[in-house]
């Protein structure tokens, strides 16, 4: 029955590659869209990768990562003094302008971590040593910040290499590993007293407190016990997730939901891609059962059940749906690996190929039950009259 | 034929599609950047189970004296270096004087005329009573007249007044000449009390003023230690005197060293912003802790510098 059902489905090649194709379009597009969206969403939280700090603690004010509402030096004290946790230290985080050698301006993602511990520093140095951060005048700049910090492209900025933030002198010391952050700009760290420096003064200057708990306290054990004893607001920093209000990733990412038309325009484009596919598919599978009617009316006619009949339009329509889905992850494939050479927003939450797999094949079953709708109407009898 | 190939093709692409989907995932998981670990220096382990934390400067015990001048002026000497010990009385700078020995000069001369004014007085003296003396010596009332006897004995009296006159005169001199000399021995500096000097701001040839933005010198004792440590008003109805605390070096968290509790300041003062802005609006009040400890040998330790303190006290019990 099923080497019956391939062979009347690859019989006609056309329609075969017409269905596959509507099939890998669909996924396609839907695929491609989701990951772009997750890669922008996810770039919003990049201050929160870069800045490695398992608690973040900021202004009751303040809903997102990329939004400073400053506070009092003294909060750090206070944030340590609470028992639940290990340790804590300023942190200064905000954009600023650089002025390169040929007198343009370029935006950056300045952060200032402590001095003595460098908690906050980035994870992975490519060049450099990060010790060095003590010296006078010194910076530790990105990857990104290579070309996008130099004037000349053939000349990418090295290490020893020189540039001004809001005219005062700061030489780079080493390059990081670091995510894209959502503005564009790439990130900077220094010092926290050199961050003041290089930033305008303003009455309060302190962007958040990061902490980290106890041995066995969890994060949200310390972050609760933070906020009842300093009233300030106490986030952690895991990663985002659906039901974690207390995740500071989520709030992030929940806010531009809410507050950008960016999910409009993507959930759009996935529901175009739907729709297309829904149509591609249903469309010509339904014109492929009505051409091969006649040889499906002779099985009915032969005795062949409705239900193995239905089974195998489902086998037909789910091995369409299979092939086209796979040919689908081929180019997508291909798109991830260009997007992760070339830093381009794009990630894949491994959820998502499931997903898009299983509306894919509900696309295919409701193509099919279109196509069993229509046979089970199909007299036998009928074969004869023509 | 042809259309063999089209259909083994896209069953080969579809599980080649899902293949490197895979090796995708695989590689984007290995792009993400990795989250937690420690801070490259791990910040010192809380010493106590609750703790207040605050931030703490070092400073020489009994405060550090910062040395004034009594009058602005150039200073033409400094007498001592950092580092130096030094005694009570000991002389640290010294002002310039000149206007003072010029002056000293003038009445060393007025003195001179003074001693002369009483060598002539007592010539003079000497003079007129040799002369008294002559003329009394006479017995013949007629060769002397009773007048001029008595012309001779007042001319004795004056000249004996003169001589008191002179000797008053050179009395006023000479202790002028210790004024002007106490005045001098004002401006070198000298030390109120035991200690070392921490600080020089001036050199010769510069001008000290009386209320400079930097004093002079400052003087300190260093052998013993002190630590100002600022607490946020918030957490200060949670201190109380003779909680033990452990101060940690800024910069280098694996130095350690227990505090012995001095005082508590009993005015809460605003806090003086680290940043150094002048322009920086005060926005919060800290209670300072006095702690005071003795300075290790290794390592050394200096006044001045930052510390982080850790004082065990007990958690606030809020009601909720």
């Amino acid at each position: 029955m099923i080497g019956l059902a391939l062979k009347m489905l690859f019989g006609d090649t056309a329609k075969y590659l017409m269905l596959v194709f509507g099939i890998f379009f669909a996924t396609f597009l839907i695929l491609q869209q989701l990951a772009i969206f997750c890669g922008l969403m996810l770039w919003t939280t990049s201050t929160l990768k870069n800045v490695n700090a398992p608690i973040y603690v900021v202004d009751p004010q303040v809903s997102q990562v990329n939004e400073t509402t400053p506070m009092r030096d003294t909060d750090v004290a206070r944030v340590r003094s609470v028992s639940n946790v290990r340790w804590a230290m300023p942190l200064f985080n905000g954009i600023q302008r650089v002025k390169l050698d040929n007198g343009a301006f370029k935006i950056i993602q300045l952060a200032g971590i402590d001095s003595a511990s460098l908690a906050g520093a980035p994870a992975t140095l490519v060049e450099g040593k990060l010790e060095d951060l003590r010296l006078p005048n010194t910076v530790i700049i990105d990857k990104l910040a290579v070309n996008f910090l130099s004037s000349d492209p053939d000349k990418p900025i090295k290490v020893g290499d020189q540039f001004e933030i809001n005219d005062i002198e700061a030489r780079v010391v080493g390059i990081a590993e670091s995510m894209r952050s959502f503005t564009g700009g790439p990130y900077v760290w220094t010092t926290y007293e050199r961050a003041l420096q290089y930033a305008p003064p303003q009455r309060k200057m302190l962007s958040a407190v990061i902490a980290a708990p106890m041995p066995g306290v969890t994060l949200e054990a310390a972050a609760a016990e933070i906020e009842k004893q300093t009233g300030l607001r106490a986030y952690v920093n895991r990663d985002f997730s659906f039901d974690a209000p207390d995740d500071f990733n989520t709030m992030t990412v929940f806010w531009f939901v809410k507050n950008t038309s960016i999910p409009i325009s993507f959930g759009t484009t996935v529901i175009v891609g739907l729709i297309v596919g829904i149509a591609i598919s249903c469309q010509t599978f339904y014109a492929f059962v009505l051409d091969n009617l006649k040889h499906l009316g002779a099985l009915k006619a032969m005795g062949m059940s409705n239900f193995r009949l239905s089974m195998m339009l489902v086998i037909q329509s789910m091995t369409v749906g299979l092939v086209g889905f796979g040919i689908g992850l081929l180019a997508t494939a291909g798109f991830t690996f260009t997007a992760i050479k070339n830093g381009a927003p794009f990630f894949m939450p491994t959820i998502i190929p499931f997903a898009v797999f299983a509306a894919i094949q509900l696309i295919c079953l409701f193509a099919a039950t279109l196509g069993i709708i229509r046979l089970s109407l199909y007299e036998p009898a009928a074969v004869f009259r023509t | 034929m042809f259309s063999k190939i089209l259909r083994y093709g896209t069953i080969v692409a579809a599980i080649a599609g899902i293949y490197l989907m895979v090796q995708a995932l695989q590689a984007q998981a290995k792009n993400q950047p990795v989250l937690g670990g420690d801070p490259p220096v791990m910040p010192p382990a809380k010493p106590f189970k609750q703790s207040v934390a605050a931030t703490g400067i070092l400073e020489a015990l009994s405060e550090n004296v910062a040395i004034g001048v009594p009058l602005p002026g150039l200073v033409t000497e400094v007498l001592v270096k950092v580092n130096d010990r030094v005694e009570k009385d000991q002389p640290l700078l010294k002002l310039d004087d000149r206007d003072l020995e010029a002056d000293k000069l003038s009445n060393q001369a007025q003195q001179q005329i003074s001693r002369a004014q009483i060598t002539v007085s007592e010539a003079q003296l000497a003079k007129l009573e040799s002369q008294l003396q002559r003329l009394s010596a006479v017995t013949d009332r007629r060769a002397v007249s009773q007048d001029e006897l008595e012309n001779s004995r007042q001319d004795v009296a004056v000249s004996k007044a003169q001589l008191v006159a002179a000797k008053a005169q050179l009395t006023v001199s000479e202790n002028a000449l210790k004024r002007i000399n106490l005045l001098i021995e004002r401006l070198t500096i000298r030390a109120p009390r035991v200690g070392t000097i921490i600080q020089v701001n001036v050199r010769a040839g510069e001008y000290a003023a009386t209320s400079p933005k930097t004093p002079a010198m400052i003087l300190g004792e260093t052998d013993k230690l002190q630590v100002r440590a600022d607490i946020d008003e918030q957490n200060a109805t949670r201190i109380r005197a003779g909680q033990a605390a452990f101060a940690y070096l800024k910069g280098d968290p694996t130095i350690t060293f227990p505090l012995e509790f001095v005082r508590i300041e009993p005015y809460v003062i605003p806090k003086v912003s680290l940043t150094g802005s002048s322009t920086e609006r005060v926005d919060t009040r800290v209670l300072q802790i006095i702690y005071s400890l003795t300075r290790p040998t290794d390592p050394p330790l200096y006044v001045g510098q930052q510390v982080d303190v850790f004082i065990e006290a007990p958690d606030r019990h809020k009601k909720q």
